[in-house]
């Protein structure tokens, strides 16, 4: 679909939201590594066995720092996606197993894909067949990162936790700890840190983080489990790309760190985003425009995001001469660690609420000023939704839903080519174009439960809603407040685009709502 | 432009049999000539001389490379006419460089001229100087109303020979061409023949019924005689002024609820009125939410339909092609919240170059221009058909998107920056493709000369080339120092010979220029 090259990932500041596969559609380009084991007979009986054999065998209470792999962790975890075009519903339980390691303060460190839309997760120890109950303390989808805790204190007996190293150098040796598909027992693989670059984190798909690249072999399985250096966790491994040969990729520290502080006051907020789309100056044309010296320094603000704080403090065409203590180059870069990583990722260094100084270049000379950044959901609808349950509301079998990602996913494998352009223009670029009509909320009826009050109805799925009885739907609570507070003798439902509408009879909507419910088992007309 | 390649690639290998191939088919064709293959035999006995071959030899553009040629030869089907006139389809007769016509399957090619084409109505007339072509042809007859029978067959010279194969019918339909947007009536038949469509006749004893226009399958879709002859009457008393089109959008209602709402009393019917495009200078008769209950005399039915005398249950579009041209009126009657009323409908000319991005670009060479590198282009679905056979869904989503957008008094088309052809002077922005052009130097633009014009202003020694508001870049800036040795520099590395090619300027552009 959308041609990646429209413009290279490098240049972005802020992550590209139109219907990229790579950074939308993780399954298709990459994977995570978490396996999912859908059998019902083989799940049952394993779990079984594994109970049995669990009352038998105590664990092992003793660890040694210099075996790692004595605090690697084996999750399980049954889990229950919502239908995103049914939203009351849930797929049947699919169990999932992935790897974690234990931090200290008695915790588990893991992927927040491994444990995502979690209905039951199951932990064991290394060498002990027991199983142990395990919740989710907190989960962040932008890095996928998760911090799991386990009732039984007892799980942690004779477990050190593993201590974090720094950011590895390239060409160094690694080692990934995890229980990947292909047997039961712990897995090791070495290989050497093959690049460190900004990378494209595909759990929630639409935010781009520091990644490490790595040659060892990374498998399905493997997520959350502890890529380790002299000792000490230097990653999580957490993605690869089936395309190509030996490239897994593991979350370094820094990003590991970043996520541990913001959960340290006990709310995860989520990495701040600067809103700022930064281009390369090498032009030697545009620079001299500028008035910029002929060298290597300094990125220009293209545009920006519809971020108030963000807008208050940085104008189009400035251009960032530092971020931080970070020197910004021509080409958008910063030298981090030895690294060339995009500019980005000095924003990425601060907390959410803090200020970032930057010196910039406006009107021909250098000034400073302090930017205060947060974490930005504004797109939210862009990336693969978790965590919440959709919300929706059943009226005349009629079903409204907020447009997302993930009911885009509904259509099938090529959902960007099949469904309706309105959908995807709607989710991926009216904000960027046209600010002013951006709906905070865009509904879609997302399907019809079939029904003689709405048989006759000609559109009847996968239709963006403009107006309900006259009233524009920039949300839910629109819906609803429209067809609650109707007097006329039919609610009328426009929808985008050409305007075409569909009428519904007032009062007998209001006898059939019931019915469908019950004829459908939808257990309630609505979750808000 | 590469159409239906699937069909062309049998016809190729057809054509290419061996001679020894062809002499085994014949030999087995006769074995088993059943009766309909004799029957088919003497229908075809009298066609011999009223259908000819055509050769249409024509460029072909690569639309990344604009400045490029190709060519592409295409064999035809032609209908010998009274007036010495071959009628034939419109398809692959475009960007044309030759038209050659052969009789009787064999000997001399004749040099061909195009005397009349329409695209929209997907039909052209051929003929010839030539001395002696004319002699030994018989011109036919085409019916001007509906007639289908059992025994139809397709015909088409072959190898030197006629080929007449059976072919059944299926339905009338109404759907727009391939060349065109415009909805028309077609002829859907089904048939065991490979690689027709491109203008064989459809025969039922001594009458042409239609001429083939698609084969996909079995399935044979031809453009009715009923269809092809009042255009060609109108054409011949000089009345045809071009194909019109109903350019609302309507919805059926066969939710009663939806009439009840629009306050339509008695039995449901008509379709819904749900948007009405502006047209500049002639505000539309209809408004949304209007009901359209009849079309020059014809009920409309819930789903949109009207019952053709001659054809059935047809779709209401047709009612704006059947015997009405561009300019004509088309009574309507209305329902506009619950009062029935007369209207006039003035139907608007079928015009490519009305839409944002137009369908189609026949006859005029890709546009382009380039200066230091960068290769501008109007966006148009040619260009986007550059992502082959499933451009629709290949090309860049947001770029195909804006077929869904409507033209504005201020944006009535588009220029894309297509690519970048890399320089020295064009540093950094190699990668950069797609983009569309908002403004240069501060001026709107639109069109290629718009730009062209642009970049004779620029500001304090540079050019700001300002892109459309979206997720990806704004601006870029070019200096105007080296630019002209840059883009000379360009053509020469990349061989192109000239750095623009301009299509003649509309009539518009000729009024604006003169004030």
């Amino acid at each position: 679909m959308l041609d990646h090259s429209i413009w290279p990932a490098h240049f972005c500041a802020v992550p590209k939201t139109s219907p990229d596969p790579s950074a939308i559609t993780p399954l298709h380009e990459r994977f995570l590594f978490s396996r999912i084991i859908t059998g019902a007979l083989f799940r049952s009986s394993r779990i079984l066995l594994c109970l049995v054999l669990g009352l038998a065998i105590p664990p092992k209470s003793q660890a040694d720092t210099t075996e790692p792999e004595k605090s690697v962790i084996h999750i399980m975890c049954f889990s229950q996606e919502p239908v995103w075009d049914a939203p009351w519903r849930f797929t049947s339980v699919r169990r999932g197993t992935g790897s974690g390691f234990v931090i200290e303060g008695k915790r588990i460190m893991t992927n927040a894909h491994v444990v995502s839309w979690d209905r039951q997760i199951l932990v064991k120890r290394y060498q002990d067949p027991r199983q142990y109950i395990a919740t989710v303390e907190f989960i962040a989808h932008d890095c996928d990162l998760a911090i799991l805790r386990v009732e039984d204190e007892r799980f942690f007996d004779g477990l050190e936790p593993l201590e974090f190293g720094e950011l590895p150098k390239v060409r160094s040796t690694v080692v990934t700890y995890g229980y990947p598909a292909g047997g039961e027992q712990i897995s090791y693989t070495r290989g050497v840190v093959s690049r460190i670059d900004i990378n494209s984190y595909v759990h929630q798909g639409n935010r781009s983080f520091l990644g490490v690249q790595t040659d060892a072999a990374i498998n399905p399985g493997n997520s959350g489990g502890p890529v380790i250096q002299d000792d000490r966790v230097v990653g999580v491994a957490f993605q690869g790309t089936p395309g190509l040969e030996n490239t897994g990729f593991f979350i370094p520290h820094p990003v590991i760190q970043h996520f541990l502080i913001d959960i340290a006051d006990g709310t995860y907020h989520g990495f701040p985003q600067a809103g700022i789309r930064l281009v390369a100056t090498q032009n030697p044309a545009y620079r001299r425009f500028l008035g910029l010296p002929d060298n290597d320094s300094g990125a220009r603000v293209d545009s920006l995001v519809e971020i108030p704080s963000t807008r208050e403090v940085i104008r189009e065409e400035d251009v960032i001469l530092q971020i931080g203590p970070y020197p910004v180059g021509s080409d958008g870069t910063i030298l981090y660690e030895g690294n060339r990583v995009f500019g980005a990722m000095a924003f990425q260094e601060a907390q959410h609420g803090e200020s970032v100084s930057l010196k910039l270049w406006r009107d021909r000379k250098e000034i400073e000023v302090s930017l205060p950044v947060f974490h930005y959901d504004g797109d939210n609808e862009a990336g693969n939704q978790y965590g919440t349950p959709p919300r929706y509301f059943v009226y005349g079998g009629l079903i409204f839903t907020p447009l997302c990602m993930d009911y885009l996913k509904t259509f099938g494998r090529n959902w960007a080519d099949a469904a309706n352009a309105e959908l995807v223009y709607e989710i991926f670029y009216r904000r960027h174009e046209d600010p002013q009509n951006t709906r905070p909320e865009p509904i879609v009826l997302a399907d019809t439960l079939a029904d003689p009050v709405n048989a006759n109805f000609i559109i009847h799925r996968r239709a963006l809603v403009d107006k309900v009885n006259g009233i524009r739907i920039n949300s839910l609570d629109d819906v609803i407040r429209a067809f609650e507070t109707a007097t006329a003798d039919q609610h009328v439902i426009e929808f985008i685009p050409h305007q075409g509408f569909e009428c519904l009879d007032r009062n007998e909507a209001a006898q059939a709502n019931n019915r469908i419910l019950q004829t459908y088992s939808v257990p309630s007309d609505r979750r808000l | 432009m590469n159409r239906r390649p699937k069909i062309s690639t049998i016809q190729g290998r057809l054509h290419g049999r061996s001679e020894r191939h062809s002499l085994w088919a014949i030999v087995v064709c006769f074995l088993f000539l059943g009766s309909d293959a004799r029957c088919a035999l003497s229908q075809t006995a009298n066609w011999e001389n009223s259908i000819v071959t055509l050769d249409a030899t024509r460029k072909q553009y690569d639309h990344f490379q604009p400045w490029t040629r190709r060519l592409q030869s295409r064999k035809k089907a032609g209908l010998v006419l009274d007036g010495k006139e071959i009628l034939t389809t419109a398809d692959e007769m475009f960007d044309r460089t030759l038209v050659r016509i052969q009789k009787h399957g064999r000997g001399k090619w004749f040099i061909g001229d195009v005397s009349w084409i329409d695209y929209h109505a997907n039909l052209a007339i051929v003929t010839t100087k030539e001395a002696g072509f004319w002699e030994d042809l018989e011109p036919v007859q085409l019916p001007s109303r509906h007639a289908v029978s059992e025994t139809m067959q397709i015909v088409r010279w072959r190898e030197g020979r006629l080929e007449s194969r059976k072919v059944e019918y299926s339905q009338f339909t109404v759907d727009t061409g391939d060349l065109s947007f415009v909805p028309r009536i077609l002829l859907e038949l089904s048939s065991e023949i490979q690689g027709t469509g491109w203008g064989e006749p459809v025969i039922s004893g001594g009458k042409v019924l239609g001429l083939a226009v698609q084969h996909t399958g079995n399935k044979i879709t031809a453009l009715p005689t009923s269809f092809i002859e009042p255009i060609l009457g109108a054409r011949r008393s000089g009345e045809y002024r071009g194909l019109g089109y109903f350019d609302f959008y309507w919805q059926a209602t066969s939710n009663p609820q939806s009439l009840d709402y629009l306050k339509l009393e008695g039995e449901p019917r008509g379709a819904m009125v749900i948007e009405v495009p502006s047209r500049p200078g002639a505000p539309s008769v209809l408004r949304p939410k209007d009901i359209i209950l009849r079309i020059d005399g014809f009920e409309i039915d819930t789903q949109g339909d009207y019952i053709d005398p001659d054809y059935g249950h047809l779709l209401l579009e047709n009612l704006a092609t059947r015997g009405k041209w561009a300019g004509d009126n088309v009574p309507m009657t209305i329902s506009r919240g619950g009062d029935v009323m007369e209207i006039q409908y003035r139907l608007p000319k079928a015009d490519f170059s009305t839409a944002l991005v137009p369908d189609s670009t026949y006859d005029q060479e890709p546009e382009y221009f380039i200066l230091g590198g960068l290769v501008f282009q109007p966006l148009n679905d040619p260009f986007l058909r550059g992502w082959g056979p499933d451009w629709k869904r290949r090309s860049p989503f947001r770029i195909y998107y804006f077929n869904n957008q409507s033209p504005t008094p201020e944006q009535p088309s588009l220029v894309l920056l297509s690519q970048v052809l890399p320089d020295v002077f064009n540093l950094g922005y190699h990668d950069l493709k797609y983009l569309v052009v908002d403004r240069v130097n501060g001026v709107k633009i639109s069109n290629l000369r718009e730009l062209s014009e642009a970049f004779k202003t620029p500001r304090a020694g540079f050019h700001v080339v300002e892109f459309m508001q979206s997720d990806s870049l704004r601006r870029l800036v070019l200096s105007t120092e080296d630019q002209a040795q840059a883009t000379q520099r360009v053509l020469s590395r990349y061989g192109i010979p000239h750095d623009r090619h301009f299509a003649p300027p509309s009539s518009e552009q000729e009024a604006a220029a003169k004030n």
